[in-house]
């Protein structure tokens, strides 16, 4: 189904919306680890942010500096690492219930618009 | 004739009409007028019991409006409008008829008062929104909606059962606040539970909702489950297990929803953990907490409806929802992007967006009245729901690794109803007080306080930092085109299997038992054959000196006994 853009000589970014062309600089590797850099302050900026007001909380560990922080950071880590060893026990084919499942069966085209943006 | 009638009617009728309409933009605009004109009711009833009738002995009442039932109400007025918006360019009269129906009856079930009339509503949902995962007229959506059928179909049987059981006990029909322990009042409380999608009741969600329609799953996701919140806020407030069924409700979909391929199916993980908070809510059953319910659900359904559409619109225009066969699509689906990204803001309750007004609300309940680890389980939720629904959602489908699909944006009509979600969105979360004076109960809640937007913050960063670091360092799991074994597992793949194998063992014990007692026949049969056939002794041709023979030998012996004698 998907075609690489490599393959497909129709695909010209200059005819894109305009939105998605202002975007365009997101698919490059550079400009993805200066979003990444952006992130790492704007987090490092979020906990020192603890130490400079009022933290008015109601449970003891709330108080602790960058509590909110620490806590989303190892808990979304611990969960993607549970999640992916979840898949070694949970994983199967698309096939499994039945050969003619919703997951496996290609969604009715009558139903669908599919149109190509160059098209 | 009375000034009110039931509200449920207008869709009723409205569904009626829709049939003498011809297809076209004439039906479309009449699924538009109808929650237009429902709402503009509702919104202008007064408070109290507007509408009963007795039948066959019973007080039902069809309109009970008070505070809670308006809000829900409302945005499932709200919710009927923008599905129809979005589906303007379905011509199905099965998936109108449908859409109409099912929004009449939960919008009717929200505003029954009394166990008979909700059971007749709470049917009526499932008998109408099965076919919007039928009119997918696929052999994989049929037997998805057979099973969706039966499991909501049970719901309502249970609740029915409830009902009678909980009449004979109190000899009460009313449907209000109730005490879990008797036998009735359990059994209602498992049949909201299984619309509620409880943990190891919730599989049903998961499995019809990415099997739906485009437009079907979009408005599947507004009614049902709200409904039982609703049922359940109702019924059973205050009600403690309802704070450990909630927040295992908010855990287990999470992880689901990390490894999941199927984003429609994702977002139905997600739904599952936001009706977590919701259930939460009610089990705590403070003020607070109920309001909390009210605000999450109302803000839930709008951020959820702009998620189904956005990856709907995605699967109108490739023909698929599995994130391994998307990415890339913002270069062509800007504008669905957008949309996406404002729904995914909005249900991780990021500061100026509708979750973070609402969620908190349930948040700050369980702290204050000391549910810490309940209260550690909802935040541990809401960064987890940050990021499946926030992050993995539009990164899959709009960026990721180039999928090379350039598909056109999503229709005009598409892209309004999003458009209008999205606002409506900001709207609530920039300015919730509107939100909050329509709660249940009166709310003295500020929830843009210097704390809670920088904790929140920091929780929803870190979250994204963690995101990051996962994916740079190749642990976070890659989509795969794979199922995930969940609780459904047992009767779509252990329970035939297993009742294949005592089939099997019966048909073999029956096959031994049967071919025993032919054996046995067959000997029988063989021997009076042996004897009484053809070539039998006892049918051989004697000849006449023997008979005369045998004559004088029981002369001779009946002489000796009279002899003898």
């Amino acid at each position: 189904m998907s075609n690489s853009p490599k393959t497909n000589p129709n695909d010209d970014p200059s005819t894109y919306p305009l939105l998605g062309r202002m975007m365009l600089w997101t698919d490059k590797k550079k400009n993805v680890d200066w979003i990444v850099r952006g992130l790492y302050a704007i987090c490092t900026a979020l906990f020192l942010a603890d130490f400079v007001y009022y933290k008015k909380v109601y449970l003891g560990m709330e108080k602790i500096p960058g509590f909110y922080a620490m806590y989303g950071f190892f808990m979304c880590a611990a969960l993607v690492i549970c999640a992916r060893g979840m898949r070694v026990f949970l994983k199967r084919d698309e096939e499994f219930y039945a050969p003619h499942d919703v997951e496996s069966e290609e969604f009715p085209d009558d139903q669908l618009e599919k149109v190509d943006y160059n098209a | 004739m009375p000034d009110v009638f039931p509200i449920s009617l207008i869709f009723f009728f409205g569904a009626a009409l829709l049939l003498l309409l011809p297809k076209g933009h004439l039906r479309a605009a009449l699924l538009l007028i109808v929650p237009i004109l429902a709402g503009t009711m509702l919104w202008n009833l007064p408070a109290g019991n507007l509408w009963t009738a007795t039948i066959m002995g019973f007080d039902l009442e069809f309109m009970r409006v008070d505070k809670l039932s308006r809000l829900f109400g409302l945005i499932f007025c709200v919710a009927a409008f923008l599905g129809n918006l979005y589906a303007w360019h379905v011509r199905d009269t099965i998936q109108q008829v449908a859409a109409l129906l099912y929004a009449g009856s939960a919008i009717g079930a929200v505003f029954a008062g009394d166990l008979i009339s909700l059971f007749f509503y709470w049917e009526g949902t499932a008998i109408a929104s099965v076919f919007l995962i039928w009119a997918r007229r696929t052999e994989g959506a049929y037997h998805t909606g057979m099973r969706y059928l039966i499991v909501q179909i049970a719901s309502g049987v249970i609740l029915l059962a409830g009902a009678a059981v909980f009449y004979g006990e109190t000899g009460s029909i009313t449907f209000e606040k109730m005490t879990l322990g008797s036998l009735g009042t359990w059994l209602i409380f498992i049949a909201f539970g299984i619309k509620c999608a409880f943990p190891l009741m919730h599989n049903w969600l998961q499995d019809s909702y990415p099997a739906a329609t485009v437009t079907g799953t979009v408005v599947l996701s507004a009614f049902t489950t709200k409904l039982a919140v609703y049922a359940l806020a109702r019924g059973f407030p205050g009600t403690e297990i309802l704070i450990y069924i909630g927040a295992i409700m908010t855990l287990f979909p999470i992880f689901y929803a990390v490894i999941e391929n199927d984003l429609r199916r994702v977002l139905a993980y997600s739904l599952n953990n936001q009706l977590g908070f919701m259930v939460v809510g009610v089990g705590i059953g403070t003020e607070l907490a109920l309001n909390g319910t009210a605000a999450h659900a109302f803000a839930h359904i709008l951020y959820k409806a702009l998620l189904f559409m956005s990856v709907g619109a995605v699967l109108f225009r490739t023909g698929t929802a599995k994130g391994s066969e998307l990415g890339g699509l913002y270069k062509t689906m800007p504008l669905t992007m957008i949309f996406c990204v404002i729904g995914a803001a909005s249900i991780s309750a990021f500061p100026l967006f509708s979750g973070f007004i609402s969620k908190s609300l349930i948040l700050s309940a369980a702290s204050h009245d000391g549910y810490y680890v309940v209260w550690a389980i909802l935040l541990f939720a809401s960064a987890g729901v940050f990021h499946h629904s926030g992050i993995k959602i539009p990164y899959f489908a709009f960026f990721a690794h180039d999928s090379g699909l350039r598909p056109k944006e999503a229709p005009t009509h598409m892209l309004l109803a999003m458009g209008l979600t999205a606002f409506l969105c900001i709207a609530v979360g920039v300015y919730p007080i509107p939100l909050y004076e329509m709660l249940p109960f009166e709310i003295d809640y500020v929830p843009y306080t210097t704390t809670h937007v920088i904790t929140q913050l920091q929780l929803l960063f870190f979250s994204a930092l963690a995101f990051a670091v996962l994916m740079r360092t190749g642990i976070y799991p890659p989509e795969l085109k794979s199922v995930n074994l969940d609780s459904d597992v047992v009767y779509r793949w252990f329970l035939p299997r297993l009742i294949a194998k005592i089939a099997t063992g019966v048909a073999r014990v029956w096959n031994a038992k049967t071919s025993f007692w032919i054996t046995r026949y067959n000997n029988v049969v063989r021997g009076l054959y042996h004897t009484h056939g053809p070539e039998g002794r006892m049918a051989r041709a004697w000849p006449t000196g023997s008979m005369v023979i045998w004559l004088a030998v029981l002369l001779g012996i009946s002489l000796l006994i009279n002899f003898v004698s």
